[in-house]
């Protein structure tokens, strides 16, 4: 009965990730993309929790849907309008058809060689103990084991913001700019 | 006493170094006497050789004396050595006596060219060469003199090189000597393949062992190489055109010392002349064809020194006859006494043209003899040597190859008939020059130069060594008196191989007199004529159209050599140019630069600006390498 | 385990990435590219936990976790680079902006 369930749960969690995935690629609105984007997060959470990363679990809801996600719903209410675009490419053909051709070349080859390479060594997974993929666990090899990892990761972050504030701090041409649509909205 | 042939050899080296390294600190006298001093100090060393030949035994006269092993290998072995034998002491005499009293006359004539310093270091370039050929004791150093004469003679000749005449001429020279040269490496490769060495002692006894064909290929290509450089008919058309050079280089160098070289090469490699027989017959007709030939041109040329440059080519037909036939001693007293007077007639003729302004055309000469009165009796006296009226040198040595031909048969005959021939030609043309230039009323010309010199015929330096040459012309004969006293015969006998005597072919007494007095009369017939004709004026030139027209083209040689070597290589040249040159190689560099601006447009269509198309190229460049990755596992 | 083999994560997280791909090459908005690349990211995710299950190893983990920051870090970047273009009123739109045309 257990297996049962885990496997339903799998299925449903699988199935929303795909939809989810497919509707991010094909809404006009950002907005709904961003929406679709978070249902998909979540479904990768729920796959997660099954795989014993329970850690990254509630890591990825917090950060990826709650912080990283608002951060694009945030940009999409700012720009409006703007952010609205079509949905497939008027551009040059050969794109299109190139792009199809290699996304699906990707997932052929990658299940080729999963298929191939590794077939029989997926089937057998570690015996592992209850506490793996706990907090405790991980926050232990990050401060021993992975401890050069942790630090650079924390200096890419820092260079992150920086680089957002730069980025997003106004200019005169801007500001002219703004003041020129104003009065010209003004008048 | 190999000191002496080694300061014999470098000296002149020394000097022509000094002359270039000093260059234009020292003046052009200085220059011109380093030259002449380096030269009359290879004379010194080779005077000093000589006489330590002399002191040895009859059997001890062969040293072979080497300074470094150039090239050592199991198979093969060549040193830089010198051969110090009677024939190499007798041309290191020559060569340095006769050339230092050029080099002497030519400080006078040269006096006052800007560049008289190039032409002494290139004179002194020349005797260096000269003496490393006959010094040489193997034939690798021997064709290292041999490439370098051809190469000073080049230089040389195209002295004034403004002159494009003179470039021609030297070009000429040079290119057809190179066609000997190469017979001469052929025949060298063979010898080498054969016998294992190059050493002349050496190969000559490897030679007796060999198959006919390989020794008389090996003969041939010598022969090859003796005809060019000694003018001989079928490669004798650069010597005329050689006289572009100024006086003293056609008297050291076209007369008295280089040409000679191809009769010292067969005097040289006699043993392997002796086996191939059928290639010696070859080089005796060749000589006898050669002054033949030479002796009907010189009828009709009008320059005094063309005259003379055929005259030369004629006297060492004579050479080749005797040297052909076995006759290598009285062949070798004609390349001495040779040098001698013909040296002696160059310089007198160069008195003349010094004393006109360098004018050379004898039909604007006339009465020189009230006028130049030295040089009169200067020119008389070569001239009758060269015709061999005794008691002048050329009397003896002429006829003691004539008589040599007498007694070697059939073949030997009828050169002989030739050679008497030529004995007439030579006392009709010598003496034509004679009369035109010297006697009778002095020409317009003539008395508008005169009173430019009032200080006499030349200086010191150039009357000098005209006298000395006058001196020895007249007694350089009597080193040798066929039936009498065979002194210089016997000093070259060491040298054959194998044998007591040198000589193959003995002529009795009778022939030899015989053969002088017949050779003596014709010689006076031809003078006759001459006075008929030129002297006293009293018979008419006779003219035949066609016959001058050949004579005066030189029997069509050029023209035939231009039209099968020359034009043939011109359009081999030009259609190379236009389907190899241009097209290919000219084009595939502009090809590279045009294919990389072409190349560079097409690959820069990649860069779209489009993020897209970037991705896109990112994502099927995934794609390929994840195949790649695959296969290779 | 309990459930479907890590064969089935590894399959899923293969048309994730595919999906994204497409969504990458095809989409002219670069809100909506930045979104796709976000999948991308997760499908890739979703590799390492499953592999990290496999050998019964953290170090899928820990990697996936620094896969987070950066990505979180990238958003912050070509977001902020979004709305400068937008500030400049320029098009949003991906084929537009070409201006380092080589």
């Amino acid at each position: 009965m257990g297996d049962f369930l885990v496997w339903v749960i799998w299925f449903l969690a699988a199935a929303g990730c795909l939809g989810s995935g497919i509707a991010v690629i094909t809404f006009t609105n950002p907005f709904y993309s961003a929406l679709a984007l978070i249902g998909n997060l979540g479904s990768l959470a729920v796959l997660f929790l099954l795989a014993s990363a329970e850690f990254l679990a509630a890591a990825q809801v917090l950060v990826y849907a709650g912080a990283v996600m608002v951060m694009f719903l945030f940009v999409i209410a700012y720009l409006g309008d703007r952010s609205e675009g079509v949905r497939l490419s008027g551009g040059p053909n050969w794109v299109r058809v190139g792009a199809i051709v290699a996304a699906t070349a990707l997932l052929v080859e990658v299940i080729v060689v999963i298929g191939m390479a590794a077939g029989d060594r997926l089937s057998d997974p570690a015996k592992i103990q209850r506490s793996f993929g706990s907090p405790e666990e991980i926050g232990r090899l990050f401060l021993t084991d992975h401890l050069l990892a942790f630090e650079i990761t924390s200096i890419v972050l820092l260079v992150a913001a920086v680089g957002g504030v730069v980025l997003g701090s106004r200019s005169r041409a801007e500001d002219e700019l703004d003041e020129a649509e104003a009065a010209r909205a003004g008048t | 006493m190999t000191t002496g042939a080694w300061i014999c050899l470098w000296a002149p080296l020394a000097g022509a170094l000094v002359i270039t390294l000093l260059g234009t600190s020292i003046t052009r006298a200085v220059a011109a006497w380093i030259s002449t001093l380096s030269v009359f100090t290879a004379f010194a060393g080779a005077v000093v050789t000589f006489v330590g030949l002399l002191g040895r035994d009859h059997e001890e006269r062969e040293v072979v004396t080497s300074a470094y092993t150039w090239l050592a290998t199991p198979n093969f072995r060549v040193d830089l050595s010198l051969l110090v034998d009677p024939l190499s002491v007798t041309m290191m005499l020559i060569v340095s006596g006769v050339g230092g009293l050029i080099v002497l006359y030519s400080i006078g004539y040269m006096d006052g060219d800007p560049e008289e310093r190039r032409y002494f270091a290139y004179m002194s370039l020349f005797v260096f060469s000269m003496l490393l050929l006959v010094q040489a004791g193997n034939f690798l150093l021997l064709l290292a003199g041999w490439g370098l004469v051809g190469l000073a003679s080049y230089l040389l000749i195209g002295f004034w090189h403004e002159r494009p005449e003179a470039v021609a001429a030297a070009k000429k020279a040079f290119v057809m000597n190179a066609f000997g040269d190469a017979t001469m490496a052929l025949a060298f490769f063979v010898l080498m393949w054969q016998t294992g060495t190059l050493n002349f002692l050496a190969s000559f006894e490897g030679a007796a062992g060999l198959s006919q064909t390989a020794v008389n290929l090996v003969a041939l290509g010598l022969l090859g190489g003796a005809v060019a450089k000694s003018a001989q008919i079928p490669l004798h058309t650069w010597l005329p055109d050689a006289m572009e050079g100024p006086t003293p280089v056609s008297a050291l160098i076209h007369a008295a010392t280089m040409v000679t070289a191809g009769v010292y090469l067969i005097v040289r490699a006699h043993p392997i002349f002796e086996l191939a027989p059928s290639i010696s017959d070859l080089a005796a007709g060749l000589g006898a064809i050669t002054l033949l030939v030479a002796g009907l041109v010189a009828l009709v040329q009008t320059d005094i020194k063309r005259v003379i440059a055929y005259s030369t080519m004629s006297q060492i037909g004579y050479m080749f006859l005797g040297a052909g036939l076995g006759a290598y001693g009285s062949a070798m007293f004609h390349l001495m006494t040779h040098a001698f007077f013909k040296a002696l007639l160059f310089l007198a003729a160069g008195l003349v043209i010094h004393h006109l302004a360098n004018e050379q055309d004898i039909r604007k000469m006339g009465g020189l003899r009230g006028v130049m009165p030295k040089t009169f009796i200067a020119f008389l006296i070569g001239s009758l040597a060269l015709v061999g009226i005794p008691p002048l040198s050329g009397f003896f040595s002429k006829d003691s190859i004539l008589a040599s031909a007498l007694a070697s048969g059939g073949y030997g005959q009828v050169l002989f008939v030739a050679g008497l021939v030529g004995a007439l030609l030579t006392g009709l043309y010598t003496f034509r020059l004679f009369f035109v230039v010297f006697l009778g009323e002095p020409s317009p010309f003539v008395r508008e130069h005169t009173h430019d010199h009032a200080h006499g015929e030349g200086p010191w330096t150039m009357m000098w060594p005209v006298a000395i040459l006058a001196v020895l012309s007249v007694v350089g004969g009597w080193l040798q008196i066929a039936g009498v006293w065979h002194p210089f015969g016997e000093w070259l006998d060491p040298i054959a191989f194998g044998r007591e005597h040198l000589a193959l072919v003995e002529p009795t007494v009778t022939q030899d007199y015989v053969t002088s007095v017949i050779a003596v009369a014709l010689g006076l017939l031809g003078i006759y004529v001459a006075w008929m004709l030129y002297g006293a004026r009293s018979r008419p030139v006779p003219r035949n159209a066609a016959v001058q027209d050949t004579l005066e083209h030189k029997f069509w040689f050029d023209e035939l050599y231009d039209l099968i070597f020359y034009k043939p290589a011109v359009l081999l040249t030009r259609g190379l140019r236009r389907g190899v040159e241009e097209p290919l190689i000219g084009g595939s560099i502009s090809g590279v630069s045009v294919g990389t601006r072409e190349t560079a447009g097409v690959v820069g269509e990649a860069q779209t600006g489009y993020l897209r198309s970037y991705a896109l190229a990112i994502a099927l460049g995934v794609a390929i390498l994840v195949v790649v990755f695959v296969s290779v596992q | 385990m309990q459930g479907p083999d890590v064969l089935w994560y590894l399959v899923l997280a293969a048309i994730l990435f595919s999906i994204g791909t497409a969504g990458v090459l095809l989409r002219r908005s670069p809100l909506i590219v930045l979104l796709s690349l976000e999948i991308m990211l997760n499908a890739a995710n979703l590799a390492l936990i499953s592999f990290a299950r496999l050998h019964g190893d953290h170090d899928g983990q820990i990697f996936a976790l620094a896969v987070m920051a950066v990505a979180a870090s990238e958003v912050v970047v070509g977001l902020g680079l979004i709305v400068a273009i937008a500030r400049r009123r320029l098009d949003l739109d991906v084929d537009r902006l070409r201006v380092l045309r080589g």
